[in-house]
């Protein structure tokens, strides 16, 4: 269980003028869930996550994955990043490995799990590549692969899909909700996209920006049907799919004032 | 007539012309190789005939058959105090010793320089203000203090060749992207393994860059300290030549010094080939 307590990130400014990215945010992020954090640029979903990691510190509040505080990057959560960090001096195999190599596993076991892993996300054939020849989505689902090979205890996933176009980003959100549904993995996914935000989460929660705060969250089930089907269509033409996307929207382009207000 | 000259309103017919002349072809070949091969020919078959019809004196530019009898008679019975192959090596030991130096200690500092903030506080003001020296300038004053003898020479190369290095190993720890360290630390890596596994290779390409420089540097030093201050080299010999107006010997030494500086681009072009073929690929 990941807990976020009273969670707050504040930058200066050169203006002298602080910049509250996060402002006391709790949120809690079950086993087996997909909480999808969706909200317009500089709503803090990004400085969430980046907290959550351990890349950027809070200045006030807690984390805590387990019980046990997050102070440091750690290899307890797998990140997946927007624009893909693969190494290009390996091939796509020992990209996979790479946590599991810091972990001092021996070479034939980690190649043995990583190549289970390439198989999860359909890339079994290009595991002696090197990353610069894959497309971007099959870079991507290297990204997958390499967050998963370490079993993190949660995979922390920052607009994957977000530089993809629309048939990839399709075809990486049925692969990642089948992921989901055979590993059963706690995954925070932070998305711009409405559609994408209730397609995979099983709770979403919408962001606001200055200060950056969650304004509201739902439940959703799409993702169990999505998972099973693999088909977007039908889902995405389901009559509480089309209210929850116009609440969402509505939500988000809220004018600032009237915003704080209702919450006030 | 073409389709694009009935329609000139929506294509300039020249350019649509040109367009259909260019699409059938095979994609260029951006192989240089042969290209370059004709020029070379070329500059020397102007060379044997600008001394064939006699366009310069010989005291000013010998004829290549002179330079090829010369590059014999230097390679075998010497000039200056030792043959051809004793003044090349007699160079390449002094450069391959500083390349030594600036590799075993310009590396090192300058990824401690790029990680450290006290190392790079420390050590950047006297590098930078002597970097922006021209060596020979310092030269004399090397000599006052180290003697004429190799260790002053040596110092000299050392000096050129260490800056390039560590600069290009401290600017290639900076050039590390934050989100590549980001995901080493998130899978788990240690700062050893962080350093071994992301910041070395990923400065490598930098320090490559940074050799290459170091020894373009390390050449033309080398080569103004032998005229100056030796008694071997190809600078020294080419010196001597000079002193008694024998031409042909400049030649000899400058050919030679030609296809070292050629070797050494080639060797490092080798070099990024086998270690970074990922160059700027991702």
């Amino acid at each position: 269980m990941l807990r976020i307590r009273d969670a707050s990130v504040t930058f200066p400014a050169s203006d002298g003028q602080d910049v509250h990215a996060l402002d006391h945010v709790s949120l809690d992020i079950a086993p087996a869930s997909i909480v999808v954090a969706v909200g317009a640029s500089g709503c803090g979903k990004s400085t969430l996550l980046n907290a959550i990691a351990g890349f950027l510190p809070l200045t006030e509040g807690t984390i805590t994955l387990d019980g046990q505080e997050i102070v440091a990057p750690g290899g307890d959560r797998g990140v997946v990043f927007q624009k893909d960090t693969l190494l290009p001096w390996a091939n796509v195999l020992d990209n996979v490995a790479l946590g599991l190599k810091y972990r001092g596993v021996s070479r034939g076991e980690r190649h043995e799990r990583s190549r289970h892993l390439l198989e999860l996300v359909g890339l079994a054939d290009f595991a002696e590549k090197p990353p610069y020849e894959l497309s971007g989505g099959m870079r991507q689902r290297v990204g997958i692969a390499r967050a998963l090979a370490t079993d993190p205890k949660i995979l922390l996933m920052d607009e994957p899909f977000g530089a993809l176009d629309s048939l990839t980003r399709e075809t990486m959100q049925q692969l990642l909700a089948s992921v989901w549904a055979k590993t059963g993995k706690q995954i925070l996914f932070i998305t711009h996209s409405i559609e994408e935000a209730l397609t995979l989460g099983t709770t979403i929660v919408v962001m606001s920006p200055r200060p950056g705060r969650i304004v509201a969250r739902f439940d959703a089930d799409f993702v169990r049907d999505f998972a099973e089907s693999g088909d977007i269509g039908p889902i995405q033409s389901h009559r509480r799919f089309i209210e929850l996307r116009q609440e969402i929207r509505s939500l988000i382009h809220q004018p600032e004032g009237a915003r704080t207000g209702t919450l006030q | 007539m073409t389709l694009a000259a009935n329609s000139p309103t929506s294509f300039p017919p020249a350019k649509a012309q040109r367009k259909a002349s260019l699409r059938p072809r095979r994609p260029a070949s951006t192989s240089t190789f042969g290209i370059s091969l004709v020029t070379l020919t070329g500059l020397i078959a102007l060379w044997f005939l600008a001394a064939r019809f006699g366009w310069a004196s010989p005291l000013f530019l010998p004829s290549p058959a002179d330079v090829l009898t010369q590059f014999g008679a230097v390679a075998a019975d010497g000039y200056a105090n030792g043959t051809l192959l004793d003044h090349a090596l007699a160079s390449l030991g002094r450069i391959a010793a500083a390349l030594g130096v600036g590799i075993f200690v310009g590396i090192p500092l300058g990824l401690l320089m790029g990680l450290n903030r006290w190392v790079k506080g420390i050590f950047s003001v006297p590098i930078d203000l002597y970097w922006g020296l021209p060596p020979l300038a310092y030269l004399p004053l090397l000599i006052i203090w180290l003697g004429i003898g190799e260790t002053s020479k040596i110092v000299l190369l050392s000096l050129s060749t260490f800056a390039p290095i560590c600069f290009a190993a401290q600017a290639g720890v900076r050039s590390v992207p934050v989100e590549r360290i980001n995901a080493a630390l998130s899978l788990g890596a240690s700062r050893l393994q962080l350093f071994t596994s992301i910041v070395l290779p990923s400065a490598l390409p930098e320090i490559l860059t940074g050799l290459k420089i170091a020894i373009g540097a390390g050449l033309s030093t080398l080569v103004a300290a032998e005229l100056i201050a030796a008694q071997s080299g190809l600078g020294y010999m080419i010196m001597s030549a000079a002193n008694f107006l024998a031409t042909d010997v400049v030649f000899v030494g400058l050919i030679v010094i030609a296809v070292l500086a050629f070797a050494f681009t080639s060797g490092m072009r080798w070099l990024e080939h086998r270690l970074i073929p990922w160059k700027g690929k991702l």
